[in-house]
């Protein structure tokens, strides 16, 4: 009996413990209940939960480099001096009116601008906002000593310099009509705060900013969330909601599970997962909504290798690819087509360039044409180079996985071998890119100068950095007529005349593809159904452009 | 004991040391940089990207950086981090107490609960409930933490809705412990799942090997009590290795748990180490190392200090 007791168990030991069991997990489940009840508390209206999968580091809006839950901050506290609305169109904002020829605003010669500042504009520790700030603000940007991400339109300005109290003047070296764009993206810091730090890039100011913007920052705690509250004193008019609290959710998924139990308000970046973007259009009290971002993915072909230096070949190898079947199976249709480095809803994109994708039987065709026979081994060489490439991207990011297991299914079939060579984000991204040392690249990148059609710092033959050591021409792309255009478009001032030079450009580059369009990116954001004011604005990268007009039916 | 002290203490300076060079060579020799995340930007050129390698002292040879961060460390400061300029030091302990509340609920129950299955699966061999237990043990450990941590929050959070899928507090909640506890439940039960495991393993196995001893079969025949014999006799000799094994998991107090910590949205020092490695931030992942390594040499020297102390054969020398 003993070793029965011990090495088993009996049938009424086994009955007493499943009910122990179950009376102890009643009890627990009762417990938990309880502790579960504010989870269902009624909706808070004096406040917004905006959820976003990353948490911004850096809060002074010149130093950022995140896009996206950076700008969460830099929409909150700061003001640019003008923005751009989801139309596309320039709005004042801490200027009087945006600068155009038209209002004297601009030289005839397109050279020399004048801005009107805002009076009674107010920092919020009280300090009134001065053209000094803006004057302040330039001088940091060209600081060389400060870690500001971009100097793009500001290194034009010839001479800037304060008129008065409230009226700024540049002179820029040549005419920039983008020059709008470098200062929408870059907001205003306030000269009296930052003119005493020793040394900005590591400045208290960084984490505890002094901003003109509709809210300001109450508290953080790391890792978790930011708490806004509203500025009473903003200079236009005071945020629709008394707090906004920016919750980080590192995980996509629990993000998603939170916008669906009610604990965020709003589902922002990384947005919903394309495989559930049906489920979630369906939840009840939720609104779906897909926000075009400026981002267009895009495979870049190093044009400097011997594989890819014939335009041909690179528009042949392009033709192949099954580009709308990788949009339709592996984005579930989320991603829209472009056939342009710019959205087909731009207001520049050229409406009359043709879908040429897939056509796998004329790229054999081109390629044999262009001495690109098949080998014995099944893959095309010519004077002893072989057609075998890499192509990279981000590691462990499914989807582009997905395109890239379905173009090299497709190469294949035309004798084209390309291998799957992926890598963290701080390697592929680094010299790996800048030093143009890949041979294919799947990456999704924005127009250069924000929203501007203009493409000089990606296509223009002197801003190959291998070469000049200037731009951001990775893919080595050299045309003299697309340079001659690019160098046109920014100085003409009439849109019909510089829509019909950046219509030839996208023509040109895609009849050369350094740079073969795939998709224009899209988020699926989900929101409160009872929430308001929230804009969708392919312009800017940010859902929060007009946080201040966000609330509560 | 003190001078036993004291000594391991002075042998750790070398050690330190010698982490701290290979930690900064590794991590500099691995591909990649702080700066690629600048060329996402589309607007920045290379231009640029020389100027802020500058601004942040990357274009200094290696030697120097070490030797700049380590002249810091040495006067009491941890450096700045990339992106933000903050004091490395103040990101790192505003991180330690949320961490340490995880760490600590899950290792405290995984070390109860696996000691208590580790026991009872040793005392009863092959018994149904040793059966049970190894196998779940084995699922357990089978299964990555992502995945129990989705399940758990899928089930209990989102469908169920008893408790919070993440985070720490409800937002307009923070400082009420009845809240926090609602937080810590999930993300401590995922946790101890695996640690119970690990540590139901070890304890099982150690009380056999001491069970078998010859003074145990003394004791049972001298007509000792069974939990005379389990808990007198058995319990300070099997419990030794286990004391080892939690030197050796002391240090995930302050590391934190990566998976779990980016799962629940726990706000530790799992999750900062996770972004600092995306954004390759050195200054944070090399405060981070030198805040472990730190942890493990008291951890192990903690241990090897209680081990003696329960064991009077044991003499610190």
């Amino acid at each position: 009996m003993a070793s029965k007791r011990t090495k088993g168990i009996s049938r009424r030991r086994f009955l007493a413990a499943a009910g122990t069991t179950a009376a102890v997990s009643a009890v627990g489940a009762a417990g938990v209940g309880k502790l579960a009840a504010p989870a269902l508390a009624q909706q808070n209206k004096d406040r917004i939960i905006l959820g976003m999968t990353q948490e911004p580091v850096q809060f002074n809006p010149l130093l950022y480099v995140n896009a996206g839950t950076e700008n969460v901050p830099e929409a909150c506290m700061f003001d640019a001096l003008w923005d751009v609305d989801d139309k596309g169109r320039f709005v004042p904002n801490l200027a009087v009116e945006v600068p155009s020829q038209a209002n004297g605003g601009i030289s005839a010669d397109g050279k020399v601008w004048k801005v009107n500042l805002k009076r009674g504009v107010k920092w919020s520790d009280g300090q009134p906002f001065t053209a000094k700030d803006v004057e302040f603000t330039y001088r940091t940007i060209m600081d060389p000593k400060v870690a500001v991400r971009s100097r793009a339109g500001f290194d034009l300005i010839k001479n800037l310099k304060v008129a008065d109290s409230h009226t700024v003047e540049m002179e820029l070296a040549r005419p920039f009509t983008p020059f709008l764009w470098a200062w929408q993206n870059m907001h205003i810091v306030p000269e009296h705060l930052l003119s005493k730090e020793a040394n900005i890039n590591t400045s208290g100011y960084n984490s505890q900013p002094i901003g003109t913007g509709p809210f300001v920052l109450k508290s953080r705690t790391a890792g978790s969330h930011m708490v806004y509250e509203r500025n009473p004193d903003y200079h236009r008019g005071p945020a629709k909601v008394r707090s906004l609290i920016h919750k980080f959710v590192p995980d996509q998924l629990v993000l998603y599970g939170q916008a669906r139990t009610g604990e965020v308000d709003y589902m922002g970046l990384s947005g919903v997962p394309v495989d559930r973007r049906a489920e979630a259009a369906k939840i009840a009290d939720r609104i779906f909504i897909g926000i075009p971002q400026p981002w267009v993915q895009f495979i870049y072909f190093n044009c400097a290798k011997p594989q890819f230096k014939d335009p041909k070949v690179r528009k042949a190898l392009y033709i192949a690819l099954e580009m709308q079947k990788s949009l339709d199976d592996i984005y579930y249709g989320a991603y829209p087509r472009t056939l342009s480095y710019l959205h087909k809803t731009h207001w520049a994109y050229n409406q009359a360039l043709k879908e040429e994708t897939p056509n796998p039987e004329l790229a054999a065709k081109m390629l044999d044409e262009a001495g690109w026979k098949v080998g014995a081994d099944g893959i095309r060489e010519k004077d002893g180079v072989k057609m075998k490439f890499t192509m990279s991207t981000t590691a462990g990011v499914p989807a582009r996985q997905g395109c890239q297991a379905l173009f090299q299914q497709n190469w294949k079939r035309i004798g084209v071998d390309m291998e799957i060579k992926n890598m963290p984000a701080s390697v592929v991204w680094g010299e790996y890119t800048t030093k143009s040392q890949f041979d294919t690249l799947l990456v999704a990148w924005e127009p250069t100068v924000g929203m501007d059609p203009d493409y000089t710092a990606r296509a223009h033959s002197k801003q190959i950095p291998l070469k000049t050591g200037f731009g951001s021409n990775y893919t080595q792309y050299e045309n003299a007529e697309v340079d001659r255009l690019l160098e046109l478009g920014v100085t003409q001032t009439d849109p019909e005349m510089r829509k019909k030079t950046y219509a030839r450009i996208q023509e040109i580059l895609l009849e050369e593809v350094p740079f073969a369009p795939q998709g224009s990116t899209n988020q699926g954001h989900l929101r409160k159904a009872a929430m308001t004011g929230i804009r969708p604005n392919e312009y800017v990268v940010d859902v929060t452009w007009n946080v201040q007009e966000w609330g509560w039916a | 004991m003190l001078s036993y002290i004291a000594r391991r203490l002075l042998h750790a300076i070398p050690l330190l040391v010698g982490v701290s060079v290979i930690g900064f060579g590794l991590m500099h020799l691995a591909p990649g940089g702080p700066l690629a995340v600048y060329t996402l930007n589309p607007t920045i050129t290379s231009q640029d990207i020389d100027r802020i390698r500058v601004a942040l002292g990357l274009d200094q040879p290696l030697h120097l950086q070490y030797l700049g961060w380590a002249g810091g460390m040495l006067t009491g400061s941890w450096g700045h981090t990339f992106f933000g300029g903050r004091p490395v030091l103040t990101v790192i302990l505003e991180r330690v107490p949320a961490t340490l509340l995880l760490m600590g609920s899950a290792l405290s129950l995984a070390i109860v609960l696996g000691l208590a299955i580790g026991i009872l699966g040793a005392v009863r061999r092959y018994s149904l409930f040793d059966y049970l237990a190894t196998t779940g043990a084995l699922v357990a450990l089978s299964f990555p933490t992502f995945w129990f941590g989705l399940m758990a929050i899928f089930l209990f959070a989102v469908e169920l809705r008893w408790l919070p899928t993440g985070g720490m507090f409800e937002l307009g909640e923070e400082g009420n412990p009845l809240d926090l506890l609602r937080h810590l439940v999930l993300p401590t039960l995922v946790l101890a799942l695996v640690i119970t495991a690990t540590w139901s393993r070890y304890a099982r196995s150690s009380f056999l090997e001491v069970m078998h001893q010859d003074y145990m079969r003394t004791a049972r025949a001298k007509g000792l009590r069974r939990h005379e014999i389990l808990f007198r006799h058995a319990f300070p000799n099997a419990v030794k290795p286990l004391i080892a094994l939690l030197g050796v998991e002391l240090p995930f107090l302050f590391s934190g748990a990566l998976v779990t910590e980016t799962i629940f949205g726990w706000p530790g020092m799992g999750r900062l180490f996770v972004d600092a490695l995306a954004m390759k931030e050195y200054p944070i992942l090399m405060g981070m190392v030198m805040f472990t390594a730190v942890f493990v040499i008291v951890g192990n020297l903690l241990a090897d200090v209680a081990i003696a102390l329960i064991d009077p054969r044991v003499r610190l020398q």
